[in-house]
């Protein structure tokens, strides 16, 4: 019994339509391991976990779960079986508290009527036994992301769960609430409970996982011990291409390019203080610092889509008031929000008019929109990017996370803009599309665009900054030169005020 | 039927459930005409399809820009209150200056002026436009008893009823009313930039808001072009019927939801279009016909037709889940 795996998948096979999501995929996960699943979008990696947890069938091939053949026909049965999934849209009801969400639906009771000190007493249990903290009852709407994750969990332990997938749960963290879900991942691997760990951040994949499968194709392509496995080996191993260099060459900005924008002492009350910045035309500045220190509230100031108190702000030498993004937009700013799905695009409508939306001027013929005039630009802009779509016509729900993003790109261009923000321009797109990403920002430097960078992820900071602004509780407190910054200290100076510059 | 093409050298692969969900009202309606064809004797006369087309003239016109509403993820419980209010004002005005194209424009201006109403409080108040407009619905009905007292109000001059009964072509004026209505509105929908930010907002509101569409100004238009039309339609039925009285009857608002539920429009907003509606009033519209046609009880005809509805907008929900994995 001890030395039967946990799961094991055998030969497992499984196609959408034309699409194949897995193809002979076999994989044994050892009991209370954390086994991570990495791979591009689209590797199989999630389809892998949908099957394990009930979600969807396989079309062929055997599940064994502790030496038993099963076959789930929906979650319910998994759940049964002691399997569980935590998806990336938490599945919560943020009206009711924590303990009410915990034990949804298996509440212990004499009639209709709830036992609430047994659930109690069970909660303090499950929490003891965990080592997961959460305040009882607070709302659970309340709660942070990363707190809301950890109600999940003990949802999954309170159904006796000793099997969990988690697909991309640090998504939507800030850097000390991963550290936070990490942690609690540990100690219930340690407690007995198989944890299997989907994720693009190959950082917390290596820190945390026991053993990694590596998919590529809707294929295994190696299965091996965590600590054999570099961020290296396993972006070689994902892309199946030797790892040339993350990042494009830094262009260099001419020692006399113009400042293209200018910030004076902005603020907003409770968001940010007292910010001055600029940046050149050419120049890649990046802000960075903790999700909540006030980079992205910066930029929604300069894009106009949240006013700042007070500040002066100048665009291109002449003075510029962000009162609304229609005013951004007139003098030449693009914005690539921070989350695609709920603030950059129109999920049902079609790629060319997500392009054009902001610029359906340009498609107008006579006061009424032509269609072909509209899906020419948006096709032109779609080749200039890469966005691989059939047509401009498709629904952009139907595009990959990385193409999606590039249809924000896309739009951004409609118009060849001053100055281009992006608020984390590469969230959740695989390692391929990543670099084309990054040589995107990098040709527009290039042909004079001052760039506006917001970043969680380090090694983008690092790669792709002329310059590096660090913010924290609402201030810039650091500035480095891109070049000759150290890791260490941009992450430091993050974590707090440091006073000195360099 | 749609052939069932999979091979891959096809370069938008749509299989036959597409066609066959997305279209699923189109396929309903032709089956119901066949049907109605087939069995009752006295469905397909030209007199019986000018009735239909007349009837439907005034649901039709404020269907489509009850469309656009629902599309831009706002509601108006209110249609049927502007249709009550303003007429009476109209002739009321019409009266005191004997001016037919005073009746037709206060008929205009008047649901203008409700129409703007409703989308500042929704817009400036930021009020969920379901409760603003049931709230503003009793506001516009209480002034239309006031605007009465109570009285059923009539028109004496017969030259009125010419508005919606003249023959142009073979059908009456107020079915050309209601073509050109409906043209305008899938122009302003299909073909303009306003079209573009109505979908963009019932889509994700705060996506459209940062690609620079002016939310709030958009939502009052539509909001307005509601109000006229629901005055428009209002002035047409008083013209026709010579009468016009105050009255709770919140059945316009059934009537054309029902209609543009059943066409396919989503009621949380972002998709649908102006055909769809057309097509769920004639639905509705023949399903009617075909029961009285063969003399089925008002009372079972009801029933039927809300069961209609629910399996109308049953199969959107369906087919919503199918298109999202």
């Amino acid at each position: 019994m001890k030395d039967e795996p946990a799961v094991e998948f055998r030969s497992i096979s499984k196609s959408f339509g034309a699409t194949v999501a897995l193809a002979d995929v076999s994989l044994t996960i050892e009991r209370g391991n954390v086994h991570a699943l990495v791979g591009e979008n689209g590797a199989g990696k999630s389809t892998l976990g949908k099957i394990l947890a009930g979600i969807i069938p396989p079309d062929s091939g055997e599940l064994m779960l502790a030496g038993r053949a099963e076959s789930f026909g929906s979650p319910r049965q998994a759940l049964s079986a002691g399997v569980t999934m935590i998806a990336q849209e938490l599945s919560l009801v943020p009206g009711r508290s924590v303990i009410e969400n915990v034990f949804l639906g298996i509440e212990p009771h004499i009639g209709p009527f709830v036992r609430r000190r047994e659930i109690r007493q069970r909660f303090d249990e499950l929490v003891a036994r965990s080592g997961i903290e959460v305040p009882a009852h607070a709302a659970v709407g309340e709660l942070r992301i990363g707190e809301q994750q950890k109600v999940e969990i003990l949802r999954a332990l309170a159904r006796d769960a000793r099997i969990i997938v988690m697909d991309e749960p640090t998504a939507r963290l800030s850097l000390s609430e991963t550290q936070t879900l990490l942690e609690t991942i540990r100690q219930l691997s340690a407690a007995g409970t198989t944890i299997i760990f989907v994720s693009h951040f190959l950082e917390e994949v290596l820190e945390v996982a026991d053993h990694v499968t590596i998919m590529r194709d809707a294929r295994v392509i190696r299965t091996g011990p965590a600590a054999g496995e570099t961020r290296d080996s396993l972006i070689e191993g994902m892309t199946g291409r030797p790892l040339d260099a993350m990042f494009p060459p830094r262009a260099t900005v001419s020692g006399d390019a113009a400042d293209v924008l200018r910030v004076q002492g902005l603020e907003r009350e409770g968001a940010f203080t007292d910010i001055s910045l600029t940046v050149r035309a050419g120049e890649i500045v990046v802000l960075s610092g903790l999700v909540g220190s006030g980079r992205s509230e910066v930029m929604q100031a300069i894009y106009g889509g949240t006013p700042a108190d007070r500040g002066s702000l100048t665009l291109a030498g002449e003075t510029y008031r962000p009162k609304n993004v229609r005013a951004a937009l007139r003098r030449g700013i693009a914005m690539i929000p921070e989350s695609r799905k709920d603030l950059g695009l129109i999920l049902q409508r079609s790629v060319a008019d997500n392009i054009t939306l902001p610029y359906l001027k340009e498609t107008e013929r006579a006061g009424l929109i032509s269609r072909r005039k509209e899906d020419a630009l948006a096709s032109e802009r779609m080749s200039r990017v890469g966005v691989k779509a059939q047509s401009p016509e498709v629904e952009v729900v139907t595009l990959s996370g990385g193409n999606q993003q590039k249809v924000l790109f896309a739009r951004s261009l409609v118009r060849t803009p001053v100055l281009l923000l992006a608020d984390e321009p590469t969230r959740g797109v695989d390692v391929g599309a990543k670099r084309s990403i990054y040589d995107l920002i990098t040709d527009l430097a290039r042909e004079g665009m001052g760039v506006l960078v917001v970043s969680s992820e380090i090694e983008e900071v690092m790669g792709l900054a002329h310059r590096i602004l660090v913010m924290h509780q609402g201030r810039i407190v650091a500035e480095f030169d891109g070049h000759t910054a150290e890791e260490e200290a941009v992450i430091a100076a993050a974590f707090g005020p440091v006073g000195a510059t360099t | 039927m749609s052939v069932n093409i999979t091979a891959d050298a096809t370069p938008a692969r749509r299989s036959w459930v597409f066609y066959l969900t997305n279209y699923g009202i189109v396929w309903l309606t032709l089956a119901l005409f066949l049907l109605l064809a087939v069995t009752t004797p006295n469905f397909v006369s030209p007199d019986n399809f000018r009735n239909i087309l007349d009837q439907q003239a005034i649901v039709l016109i404020v269907a489509v820009f009850v469309t656009m509403l629902l599309i831009s993820g706002n509601f108006d419980i209110s249609v049927g209150a502007i249709y009550t209010l303003v007429p009476l004002v109209a002739l009321r005005i019409f009266d005191a200056s004997d001016s037919l194209i005073l009746f037709v424009l206060v008929g205009l201006i008047g649901g203008f002026v409700a129409g703007l109403f409703n989308g500042a409080i929704v817009t400036k108040g930021r009020i969920n436009s379901f409760v603003a407009t049931l709230a503003t619905a009793l506001v516009f009905f209480g002034l239309a008893y006031m605007v009465t007292g109570g009285t059923i109000l009539r028109l004496s001059d017969l030259d009125v009823r010419a508005l919606v009964t003249t023959r142009i072509l073979g059908i009456t004026s107020a079915t050309w009313i209601a073509l050109i209505v409906v043209v305008i509105a899938w122009v302003m929908l299909e073909r303009t930039r306003f079209g573009r930010y109505v979908f963009a907002i019932g889509g994700n509101r705060e996506a459209a808001r940062l690609a620079g569409v002016p939310v709030d100004r958009v939502i009052l238009f539509v909001f307005i072009l509601v109000g006229m039309s629901a005055g428009l339609a209002g002035t047409m039925n008083t013209a026709r019927t010579l009468t016009a009285q105050a009255s709770d009857d919140f059945s316009l608002v059934f009537t054309v939801i029902a209609a543009v539920v059943v066409g396919g429009t989503s009621i949380m907003g972002g998709f649908g279009a102006i055909w769809r509606t057309v097509i769920g009033v004639f639905f509705i519209a023949m399903l009617g016909n075909g029961f009285n046609l063969n003399g089925i009880d008002p009372v079972v005809q009801r029933i039927i037709q809300g069961l209609v509805i629910l399996a109308a907008v049953g199969l959107d929900a369906w087919t919503r889940s199918r298109r999202s994995p």
